[in-house]
């Protein structure tokens, strides 16, 4: 407050009075919205790490076998890789992320003479590509929905310790001046009407 | 033919094989007529090559390629495969044991195709695709796998760990 000057006006309390109002009325609005985001960044963070959890579930339900897949004759990473991440346009705690739909798989055709293993392991693939996929989609909506948390909780300490406190601070500043005008108004009234009355007498 | 087969060392499935596949081709090409060794160029346990000029072992490769596809589409029917000569327990166990299933498999029905056929191109071509088998077999290695398997799920990880 301390070098914003103010217009010691009923005009300029009335505004004063309207900015508080709707202060006070937007504060429990963007306070429930840091609440709201914070519960979904949480929720998003649980599932990534079930999600990775999941990953680790199926390398070790692999690791019995993935010594297969050093075999001399097949070089697995040219059956299979990763076309495009389908996702689509959601709205989470009032943000458009982008939510995990599927992944577009380039997978190069089994042909007769290919080793059976390479079909397990395919599959294996594709399931932790997928899984994978998901992860870096749910980061993504994670640091779109921070950027957002960063600025709810910068309006709610603008309104706490900007807006709101300004606000009352204005209005009790304009209501005292006002109130001394008064007074001096209604004082130098009665001094002007007492000098009038000594005047008379004399 | 006898002088090659005199000096190769013999195999064994359970054992790393003592010579490459290169070194086997090199002292082949010296050895065999060009004849013969073109024969031996297209025998190959991968590419199931079925033309190889020697009945018993174009059978087995068909039959190993019939049963391979057999398997993948009982897999994608849901039902049993029905195998021509692949036995069902072969098909048993992880993919890793599996495989090695299904290559002892095939390393014994050489070993019966080469029964008394002794210094014959028979021999020869069994004892590359024996070769070929042992090879393939000492190849599959856990640590190895595992970084095959990172490679194309984790590519970005992989390299960090590099």
């Amino acid at each position: 407050m301390a070098g914003i000057k103010i217009k010691y006006t009923k005009t300029e309390r009335a505004r004063q009075k309207k900015i508080l109002k709707v202060s006070e009325r937007m504060l429990p609005l963007f306070e429930a919205m840091e609440k709201s985001l914070m519960a979904t960044i949480n929720t998003i963070a649980e599932r990534i790490e079930q999600i990775r959890e999941e990953i680790e579930k199926n390398r070790i339900a692999a690791e019995p076998w993935t010594a297969v897949m050093s075999d001399s004759l097949v070089n697995i990473d040219e059956f299979i890789s990763v076309n495009k991440i389908i996702t689509k346009t959601i709205d989470v705690a009032g943000v458009r992320v982008q939510q995990y739909v599927k992944v577009d798989f380039n997978v190069m055709p089994i042909n007769e003479d290919t080793p059976l293993w390479v079909d397990d392991a395919i599959e294996l693939m594709q399931e932790q590509l997928q899984l994978l996929a998901e992860i870096e989609c749910l980061k993504e909506q994670i640091e779109l929905l921070e950027e957002e948390l960063l600025d709810v909780r910068a309006r709610v300490k603008l309104f706490e310790n900007r807006r709101i406190p300004n606000a009352k601070l204005a209005i009790r500043k304009i209501g005292q001046k006002l109130q001394d005008d008064e007074r001096l108004t209604i004082a130098t009234a009665k001094v002007v009407k007492t000098s009038k009355l000594l005047e008379g007498k004399l | 033919m006898v002088y090659l087969m005199t000096s190769l060392p013999s195999l064994s499935f359970d054992q790393a094989p003592p010579i490459s596949i290169n070194e086997f081709n090199d002292e082949a090409k010296k050895q065999l007529s060009s004849r013969h060794f073109k024969l031996l160029q297209s025998t190959d346990i991968q590419k199931l090559e079925t033309n190889v000029g020697v009945k018993s072992i174009s059978s087995l490769l068909k039959d190993i390629k019939e049963d391979l596809s057999e398997v993948r589409k009982a897999k994608v029917q849901n039902r049993q495969a029905k195998t021509e000569r692949l036995p069902n327990a072969a098909l048993r166990g992880n993919p890793l044991e599996r495989e090695l299933n299904i290559m002892r498999w095939q390393w014994q029905e050489l070993q019966d195709i080469e029964a008394g056929k002794t210094f014959s191109l028979t021999e020869v071509l069994v004892y590359k695709l024996k070769l070929q088998l042992v090879t393939r077999a000492f190849s599959f290695d856990e640590k190895q796998g595992a970084k095959v398997l990172a490679s194309v799920v984790n590519p970005g990880k992989n390299k960090e760990d590099k």
